[in-house]
């Protein structure tokens, strides 16, 4: 009989032999999955944490409740969402991190502090999708077991990506906030050992008369049961003194230990101000042996005056202090101590802040907010702009058409160059191997910080003030972002030059405001940026050239003078064999690049290119045939062209050149003029407002935050004007394009909006005029290439709308009320593709992505057109001007492809590329290589 | 090293691996948490040889125990693969852990394989951790299933770490460095076409480029070789060229899968045999170059690599399952395939689509004069504009998009919006979006291919 079970064994048996095939199937746990979710979305990777954006975490495994979170930067619950901090901590600080003996060893008689390195971490917990870059250290604590407190610091990130791609940076900024942390921790376990051993040294006094006092009382050679407890109290506390005292011994000793982290970022002043403290400490210490008299008899003292407050007690211990020659310092009256302490888990453990000096404990937590300010967003975007600052580093020579500054001492420079949390200078850091860059910028940006001068007096004078006890306040009191205040009002007393209430600033002011800020002893804590003075004094100095320019012709040409010997003479000398050698010999600012071309596109700018030229303003009396040596002489020729090169350069002119100009000579006629022709002071400075002597309404230095605001502008404007592209070209190829309505606002954004075609703006966009409520005049049209003009009715306005008529010939007007344009017609295709008011682009900041790289396509072929040696040289002697001319032209039309409008832009930013090249003086100053224009019949475009 | 380390286990066993070369790698180890004991070490792998550092067995059992603390309270998925990252100043040394879970003797356990390298080898070691990574990750894979299997992991792992060995060997001695002199190469001719033919330099650039800058470049003579390679990595950024290798003069070296641009030198006959499996494991797809013949190859584009390699992957994982005894670990020239993929050995296809960037860049930068810094400015802006319109790109898709929540259908406006209408320019722009955002080809591309794919599929089944 077949029972049912086994008829059910056997169905099974047959099901399973149905699904046996099944068992050669890979489970997909061992597989890997064919479409996984970044495929469908490459954006999703991240999403699934449960927290919005990166944070730093610090948390500590506190021995009496285990590893427990502390505080997050930024210290916002949004920011961690529900994700689970103490869960978090339980696994960051579970790692054995150290791994090093700590406490009493066996054999030794006193507890051992143990200098422990700083532990590098990165893990993740892929079911939550956080990652983490654990930077893992220990404090000391006289209270805690082992005297030690062990804490780590983590950035905490979604993208694992993210932290292993910039492990370099991270460890690098976090082994700064760490060392600060640890040096203040010293600090103040120092402080907190001097406190303990007062309080040894009083209790050891009060015991040592308590027990003479037992003895007193007591029989002779007899010894109570309460007697003996004292002595055996006695007993420890004199162990605890020597316990104590070497402890600070040991602490004093850190310095001398050998560092086993390469890459440790140490402030040597820091160690030194720490170490020199301890030194102090333990000298005084040593000295006071466990004398039962010394204390005694203050406590004799204080008992006989009960009366006396605490106060005075404490005046008693300054005084004491200042008697022992270390410094002064908060009074502190020494606590008897107990017996028995409070029993472990009784205690209150210090807070991180209670750990650690107040100075570095916020200059750590500031350090460890920018930490988390620079490594804020998405990677790709990080990535990205590393590479574009280390790209532009090698693009000076074209940087400043469309590119904002790029400062050394940025956030991206700062991240691999080590600096002090508390502004001590970078010379005293020892980056024992400095870390090669991984994505960052070239190495060679470690070096930009110049040492300050170590034999300074005025330096060494106030370090050692500064070294002084709880006086570290200061360091913080004189930031950066204070001297970058000062830097930012300076440029804007430059900019303030061309308004009438401004201008009256002389020359011999500011010389004396420089001269003071010269004057004055170098402040310690602004070591960290000397080139801020520098870049101060660059900026009035160019603003002087500005305001002085008739009178500073010598000064100003002497530059390009003597960069021009060099170059010829490196010319001449490297038809011999060496052509590398330019590039050791010019100076650092400069990209080192062959100049031939470039003075002899120079040359070409000066002749007339067009053949409607006419002679050209304040440049007529310029002897004509040395220019033409240029030309037909390679590269002896480059020699006696110097002068005609130095009186041909801008600074040469005659500051009233340009006011002579007759508007009627220059009809149908291409004119140049320098810069300074035009640049008439008194006469500008009619023409300002308050407010429009803040360009673009930045008032400081243009950043690319602002500009890629600007985007949003930028795109509506080529949305809603079907002429932009019209205007585009009048800006790119050096046109003044004016910006005329009633509506301040209205015109302010136009103005913003559009600065960001405006070639050369100048590092504060001096070349953008937002907004002008008086008339302009000729040389406002050379100073300014974008100008927000104020329409008004009145006698004003009547002359505002005289200026613009009279002018109409040489700028594009933009009526912003009316909504028409006024300009030369353009049928080029160059600007056809950031100009299309169809576009799709949705977003001003991708459309500002896009503008810049089309502009830096179109500085590239301008980079091209400059340094492309034979179009500007003639091959032959018998090779006249025309020949090279026309090669340029061809080279224009027919390698680059570009019609007759396109071709002027090219032509312009390549003049504007010689200039800066050629005369790096000019360069902070932003000034226009020359005043040209060129006439075209206008045409009026409407919407 | 500290004296505190616990003693040995008796029972780590050691393989030691006879490595060409200063390896950089102090040791290997495979360590499994114990439910009874705690963290244990099954095997150490350490390279043959004088060494910069010596680490003793008992020193590299503590590190590897080390690796596993903490991991007692994973709570990852089944198959996952951690991986965590230790810098130990204290002990001077950077160890590589990946984390995963294994069954050992019919226990499920955490495993840990590391890699222990000093501490002074970090900035050596960090471009090439993604590399090291991916290939370990893989060979976990493969180690998990030989655990399920009740064989022994080792001989799986032995498999990768030795290659891992000697390629950190190879990088020690051959890698381009990161600044490259551009005389070193061939943008320092006086005219094009002086080195190389100019069409061939176009399309070399052109398709390294648009294989997100991952080629190969075989050929008879050494210099000629490196030449191109160094060439080729000047359009690399800092962190990949240190990703990249030079060619051995006298003997090639083996090609090593995840490189950026390796230099391969052909044998007597005229050859270099590339092994199919290692070729298509590449992150990217890759550029073949033959400078001998001057032929330039590419592998599809990233979509369509990426979802040959997975089925591939999937393909030997299979494999491997299917197989049912222990000695029979099949070895990686094998081909694998099954009843549903048959793997295309064609992976080099000729370059297909023409570009302009590439072109234009060619033929202007041979108009500047050698030997001063001019090409290298125009090099560097070059590569700002393409950085540049990579963003932009990457920018305008997220817009589109919303972040990838919507499907990118707008195709024909980016090309025209931001002026990649050629196809060869949009190429290369992807690749380099690409590599800011893994996954934006399938992203883009992916469902046209997929469907492409499955209606190929669909005719073959008839």
């Amino acid at each position: 009989m077949i029972g049912s079970p086994d008829v059910v064994a056997f169905t099974r048996e047959d099901e399973y032999s149905q699904t046996n095939p099944d068992l050669w199937v890979l489970p997909e746990e061992f597989s890997i999955p064919l479409h996984p979710l970044a495929d469908s979305n490459p954006w999703a990777k991240t999403s699934y944490a449960k927290f919005t954006k990166d944070f730093i975490l610090i948390s500590e495994f506190s021995e009496q409740v285990g590893p427990q979170p502390l505080l997050t930067i930024p210290d916002d619950p949004k920011v961690c969402g529900t994700f689970d901090l103490n869960y978090f901590s339980l696994r960051i600080m579970s790692v054995d991190y150290q791994a090093s003996f700590v406490g009493h060893p066996p054999g030794s008689g006193y507890p051992r502090l143990s200098f422990v390195e700083d532990s590098r971490v990165v893990l993740g917990d892929s079911k939550e999708g956080a990652f983490a870059y654990v930077h893992h250290l220990t404090l000391y604590d006289l209270e805690a077991r082992g005297f030690v407190r062990p804490f780590c610091m983590a950035y905490v990130s979604a993208d694992e990506r993210k932290i292993m791609l910039q492990f370099q940076e991270l460890s690098l900024r976090f082994s700064q906030a760490s060392e600060c942390l640890k040096a203040g921790n010293r600090r103040a376990f120092a402080k907190e050992l001097q406190r303990k051993l007062r309080d040894l040294e009083y209790t050891h006094s009060v015991l040592q008369r308590e027990e003479g006092l037992q003895r007193e009382a007591g029989p002779q050679c007899m010894y109570s049961a309460h007697a003996v407890e004292k002595a055996n109290e006695l007993a420890n506390v004199e162990k605890s003194i020597y316990e104590h005292r070497d402890l600070l011994k040991q602490i004093s000793s850190y310095h001398r230990h050998p560092r086993r982290d390469p890459h440790a970022v140490t402030c040597q002043k820091c160690v030194t101000e720490c170490l020199r403290e301890c030194e102090a400490l333990l000298e005084k210490y040593a000295k006071l042996p466990v004398n039962p008299f010394t204390h005694t008899d203050k406590v004799r003292k204080g008992e006989e005056g009960q009366g006396q407050t605490e106060d005075e007690g404490g005046d008693a211990e300054v005084e004491e202090e200042e008697d022992d020659g270390i410094k002064r310092r908060p009074s502190y009256t020494p606590q008897l101590i107990k017996a028995k302490s409070a029993k472990c888990f009784d205690k209150r453990l210090k807070t991180l802040q209670e750990l650690c000096d107040e100075t570095f404990y916020e200059a750590t937590m500031e350090l460890l907010k920018e930490t988390e300010r620079s490594f804020r967003g998405d990677l790709c975007y990080l990535h990205t702009r590393r590479l574009d600052r280390a790209l532009r580093r090698k693009l000076r020579v074209t940087d400043f058409l469309f590119e904002e500054e790029l400062n050394d001492d940025d956030e991206d420079a700062g991240t691999l160059r080590p600096f002090c949390a508390v502004n001590h200078t970078a010379d005293n850091y020892t980056l024992i191997n400095p870390p090669p860059i991984v994505l960052g910028p070239e190495p060679v940006e470690l070096d930009a910080l110049e040492p300050p001068d170590p034999l300074d007096p005025a330096l060494e004078t106030s370090h050692t003030q500064e070294s002084e006890l709880g006086l570290r306040e200061s360091h913080l009191d004189s930031s950066p972002s204070d001297q970058t205040l000062e830097t930012q009002e300076s440029s804007e007393e430059t900019k303030g030059s061309f308004s009438s209430d401004k201008s009256g600033m002389g020359l011999a002011e500011k010389q004396q405001s420089v001269a003071c800020m010269k004057s004055e002893p170098p402040d310690p804590d602004s070591d960290l940026t000397p080139d801020h003075n520098s870049d101060l004094e660059r900026e009035s100095s160019s603003e002087e050239m500005e305001t002085t320019a008739g009178e500073d012709d010598n000064g100003g040409d002497q530059t390009p003078v003597s960069l021009l010997e060099v170059i010829s003479e490196l010319e001449a000398s490297r038809e011999d064999e060496c052509e590398g050698f330019t590039e050791e010999v010019q100076s650092d600012l400069l990209v080192p690049l062959d100049t031939a071309c470039c003075m002899a596109q120079e040359g070409f700018l000066y002749e007339a290119s067009a053949p409607e030229s006419v002679p050209r303003l304040g440049s007529g009396s310029h002897p004509q045939p040395s220019q033409n040596q240029v030309v037909n002489q390679e590269p002896q020729a480059l020699l006696p062209i110097q002068d005609d090169y130095a009186m041909g350069s801008p600074c040469s002119e005659s500051p009233a050149a340009g006011l002579e100009l007759a508007v009627g000579l220059l009809s149908d006629a291409v004119s140049r003029a320098s810069v300074e022709d035009g640049s008439d002071c008194t006469m500008s400075a009619s023409t300002g407002s308050d407010r429009a002597a803040s360009p673009v309404g930045y008032g400081g230095v243009v950043t690319l935050r602002q500009r890629k605001k600007a985007g949003q502008g930028a795109l509506r404007f080529v949305r809603q004007y079907p002429f932009a592209m019209q205007a585009l070209w009048c800006l790119l190829s050096g046109r003044t394009l004016v910006v005329l309505g009633a509506d301040e606002g209205r015109v302010r954004r136009l103005v913003a909006a559009l600065a960001l075609f405006v070639p050369a703006p100048g590092k504060c966009g001096e070349r953008i005029q937002a907004w002008l409520s008086c008339p302009f005049t000729l040389t406002d049209l050379q100073r300014w290439k974008l100008i927000g003009l104020q329409r008004v009715a009145s006698p004003v306005g009547s002359s505002m709308i005289y200026s613009l008529s009279r002018y109409s010939r040489y700028i594009a007007i933009l009526d912003a009320d009316q909504k028409t344009l006024r300009c030369p017609l353009y049928h080029g295709e160059v600007l056809s593709n950031i100009a299309d008011h169809r576009t799709y682009i949705r977003r001003g900041s991708t459309y500002f992505l896009h503008l810049q790289s089309t502009l830096c396509r179109l500085a590239a072929k301008a980079f091209l057109f400059t340094f492309t040696h034979h179009l500007h040289l003639p091959v032959s002697s018998t090779e006249g001007p025309e020949v090279v001319e026309g090669r340029r032209r061809c080279f224009l039309q027919e390698q680059l492809g570009l019609g007759e409008e396109d071709s002027q832009i090219l032509l312009y930013l390549s003049q504007l590329i010689t200039q800066h090249y050629l005369h790096p003086s000019t360069r902070s100053s932003a000034a226009a290589p020359c005043f040209s224009f060129n006439y075209t019949t206008s045409v009026l475009y409407k919407i | 090293m500290s004296s505190g380390c616990p003693p040995q286990s008796p029972a780590v066993a050691k393989s030691e691996v006879a490595v060409e070369g200063e390896c950089p790698l102090l040791a290997a180890t495979f360590a499994y948490w114990d439910n009874i004991l705690g963290p244990r070490v099954r095997h150490i792998w350490a390279p043959k040889g004088d060494q910069l550092m010596f680490l003793s067995d008992g020193e590299i059992t503590f590190l590897a125990n080390h690796t596993l603390n903490g991991e007692i309270l994973r709570s990852a998925e089944c198959g996952a693969v951690d991986v965590k990252f230790f810098v130990l100043a204290e002990k001077g040394v950077i160890i590589v852990s990946l984390i995963f879970d294994g069954e050992l003797k019919g226990d499920k356990n955490t495993c840990a394989l590391s890699i222990i390298l000093p501490q002074t080898e970090l900035a050596f070691y960090l471009p090439l951790h993604t590399i090291c990574v991916e290939r370990l990750k893989h060979a976990i894979r493969k180690g998990r299933i030989w655990m399920q299997k009740g064989y022994n992991i080792i001989s799986v792992l032995s498999l990768e770490i030795v290659p891992i060995m000697e390629l950190l060997a190879s990088m020690k001695t051959h890698s381009v460095p990161e600044d490259i002199d551009i005389k070193d190469t061939v943008l320092n001719d006086d005219d094009i076409g002086d080195s190389c033919h100019e069409d061939f330099l176009h399309k070399a650039i052109s398709s390294h480029l648009q294989t997100c800058g991952c080629s190969i470049v075989v050929g008879s003579n050494p210099e000629k070789v490196n030449k191109i390679v160094r060439t080729l990595c000047l359009f690399l950024t800092l962190a990949e060229r240190k990703c990249s290798r030079l060619c051995k003069a006298d003997s090639s070296f083996k090609y090593d899968t995840g490189l950026f641009v390796q230099g391969l030198l052909k044998d007597s006959t005229g050859s270099f045999v590339l092994p199919f499996r290692q070729v298509l494991y590449s992150p990217y797809p890759t550029t073949h170059i033959d400078v001998d013949i001057n032929t330039v190859k590419q592998m599809p584009p990233c979509h369509e690599h990426t979802y040959n390699q997975r089925r591939y992957m999937r393909s030997e994982l299979s494999t491997l399952w299917k197989t049912d005894s222990e000695e029979d670990i099949p070895p990686d020239t094998v081909i694998h395939t099954d009843e549903t993929f048959t793997p295309d050995l064609n992976i080099f296809q000729d370059v297909m689509h023409k570009d302009t960037l590439v072109k234009s860049f060619i033929d202007e930068v041979f108009m500047l004069k050698p030997g001063l810094s001019l090409r290298s400015t125009y090099l560097a802006q070059f590569l700002l504009l393409l950085h540049r319109k990579a963003l932009a790109l990457l920018k305008y898709i997220e817009d589109e998009t919303q972040k990838g929540k919507k499907p990118f259908r707008s195709l024909r406006n980016l090309k025209t919006d931001l002026d990649l209408t050629v196809e060869g320019d949009l190429n290369i722009v992807m690749a380099f979006a690409e590599k800011l955002r893994a996954g934006l080809h399938s992203f883009v591309f992916g469902k046209p291919f997929l469907t492409s794919m499955q209606e190929r599929d669909v005719l073959m089944s008839f």
